[in-house]
């Protein structure tokens, strides 16, 4: 029973994480390398707060993420008036920046060897629970006048600013918003493990979480977290396998970008409408004779009108 | 003062003169023309004149206001709209949000409200949606709204694109060539909406088009470029029978 609940608590706060991760790639086509280094940058700064300064467990999560968002501003103002390529790259250096420095100051981060003593706060339930809030959170920008626009920043950057979108500003908060919500997963990380060090936080967590969306479907949340929770319980439950199971993980990820390059939901989305599209499906035959229909109506306006 | 006026327009990439020495002006309720064979640098006009490209020379006046420096969105807003010579639709959004995007820069809800759906976030998506779908109607799209819009045929694509520039409410519509590919119902129909746009909303309306036939017919006059330059300006039946013009076209004749 342990096991089981520390391997969904882990899992939960590997979905926070990829909602953040959804909101920046999925959502607006931004690619960061240094993603992870924003969970550490949770991790260390309310660990810090709390075994350090002594402040309660949740004004110390505000503080972390506060920080991280401040930190992900100044990361962000060069960053979201690049190209997409050079946006990995920057965030990677970034990424790897800090990793480093938290090897550096080994008075206030333990360095190389790690931070203990973090009191263990984060159980299932709260793991579940802000999984189920940052879900939500997410789910709302998608639909907002902002997740619209992030959307169109995504396809299509110069029909987006020729339609009056600030495309910098829409990218900007959209890495906030990531930002943030990474930031939170790497506070109830620190508080769940009760010990983390820098070599957590390098650039293969952050690919390995783009991995999570692209293989459950990038242009979906639902796919997104589906992904996340495939490929991270996997490899817990393949326990037996051992070395195999990267070999196994690798071969499933690969089958499905090659043969559902959308991902496993495409973009398919869980709401209430179109769970009942899938029990009432129309026949596409349907759709086709809609479509000729109309199409019929418009030659015949023109022929009136001509 | 007119609407847009262009004064002296410069643009070069690398050796090749795409705009040299372009002015124009054009006032609400006018449908003016550019026509001139391909490479001429019409696209490359309405490019710097929404901000895509900078100029090298010239002042671009909108609204009595200089706007030759100000970034693409800001033109929008201050009311240039335009539709591309290859559509270019949000492929991940359906046809209604398509045009809602028009809306979103300016909704009337704070960022806060983007995580929560807050009384004032419902109200004004619900008035988003309403206005999107009058756009829709304009366009004859509103049986289309859930689909996506790369299902659709290339001529509700082209007419979708407008639906999108109107939404934006723009004083000045630049349409880069509305009726490539279309068939000629639809052509027609094309053209009746470009006429109501500046007729019946007063737009002003700069239409690329290589269907002489319907530049013709609904353009008040016509400006004929070739390599850069502007080569003629006059009302449709001037500019037609213009030598220099048929000669763009056609090529010098052997006598």
């Amino acid at each position: 029973m342990a096991l089981i609940n520390s391997i969904l608590t882990f899992i939960f706060i590997t979905i926070i994480s990829v909602t953040g991760v959804y909101i920046l790639t999925g959502l607006t086509g931004m690619f960061s390398l240094g993603q992870a280094s924003f969970m550490a940058l949770g991790s260390y700064v309310s660990a810090i707060m709390v075994t350090r300064l002594g402040v309660p467990f949740i004004p110390a999560c505000i503080i972390a993420v506060v920080v991280a968002v401040m930190i992900g501003f100044i990361v962000g103002l060069p960053t979201v008036r690049l190209r997409r390529d050079y946006i990995s790259l920057v965030t990677l250096g970034f990424g790897e920046a800090i990793t480093s420095l938290l090897n550096q100051f080994t008075k206030l981060t333990g360095g190389a060897s790690g931070f203990t003593g973090i009191p263990k706060i984060t159980n299932v339930w709260i793991a579940g629970g802000s999984a189920i809030a940052c879900i939500a959170l997410a789910a709302f920008f998608k639909n907002s006048k902002y997740g619209r626009q992030c959307i169109a920043v995504r396809n299509d950057e110069l029909a987006a600013k020729s339609m009056g979108i600030n495309a910098p500003r829409v990218k900007m908060v959209a890495f906030l918003t990531s930002v943030a919500i990474t930031a939170f997963s790497g506070c109830l990380y620190a508080f769940f493990t009760t010990y983390v060090d820098p070599s957590l936080f390098g650039w293969k967590k952050s690919a390995e979480w783009i991995i999570m969306v692209f293989f459950g479907g990038s242009n979906s949340l639902t796919g997104s977290i589906l992904g996340t929770f495939l490929l991270s319980g996997m490899p817990e439950v393949m326990r037996a396998l051992a070395e195999y199971r990267s070999v196994v993980y690798a071969v499933l990820v690969l089958l499905i970008i090659n043969f559902k390059p959308s991902g496993l939901l495409g973009e398919w989305e869980f709401t209430l409408r179109n769970i009942k599209a899938l029990f009432h499906r129309r026949k596409p035959e349907d759709d086709n004779d809609n479509y000729s229909d109309t199409s019929k109506e418009i030659k015949n306006d023109g022929t009136i009108r001509s | 003062m007119a609407l847009l006026e262009v004064e002296h327009l410069y643009k070069s990439f690398g050796g090749v003169k795409a705009i040299q020495d372009f002015s124009f002006l054009i006032d609400p309720g006018e449908i003016k023309g550019i026509i001139g064979p391909n490479g001429a640098g019409k696209t490359t006009i309405f490019n710097v004149i929404n901000g895509i490209y900078e100029a090298d020379a010239g002042i671009i006046t909108f609204n009595s206001e200089d706007i030759t420096n100000d970034e693409q969105y800001k033109r929008t807003l201050a009311g240039i709209g335009r539709t591309f010579q290859n559509i270019r639709l949000f492929k991940g959004l359906t046809v209604l949000e398509n045009v809602q995007c028009a809306f979103d820069p300016v909704a009337k809800y704070s960022i806060a409200e983007c995580y929560l759906p807050l009384p004032r976030r419902i109200r004004a998506e619900k008035e988003n949606r309403k206005k999107s779908e009058s756009f829709l109607e304009m366009v004859g799209l509103e049986k289309f709204k859930d689909q996506k819009p790369e299902n659709m045929a290339y001529g509700l694509q082209r007419r979708l694109e407008i639906a999108r520039a109107l939404a934006c409410q723009p004083k000045l519509i630049l349409l880069d060539e509305p009726a490539a590919g279309l068939n000629p119902t639809e052509v027609v129909d094309v053209s009746h909406l470009i006429k109501r746009l500046a007729d019946e909303m007063g737009l002003a309306v700069m239409l690329i088009e290589h269907r002489l036939e319907l530049v013709m017919s609904i353009s008040h006059t016509i400006t004929v470029q070739n390599f850069g330059e502007t080569i003629a300006v006059g009302a449709p039946s001037d500019v037609k029978n213009d030598p220099k013009v048929i000669e763009a076209y056609l090529g010098r004749g052997d006598a």
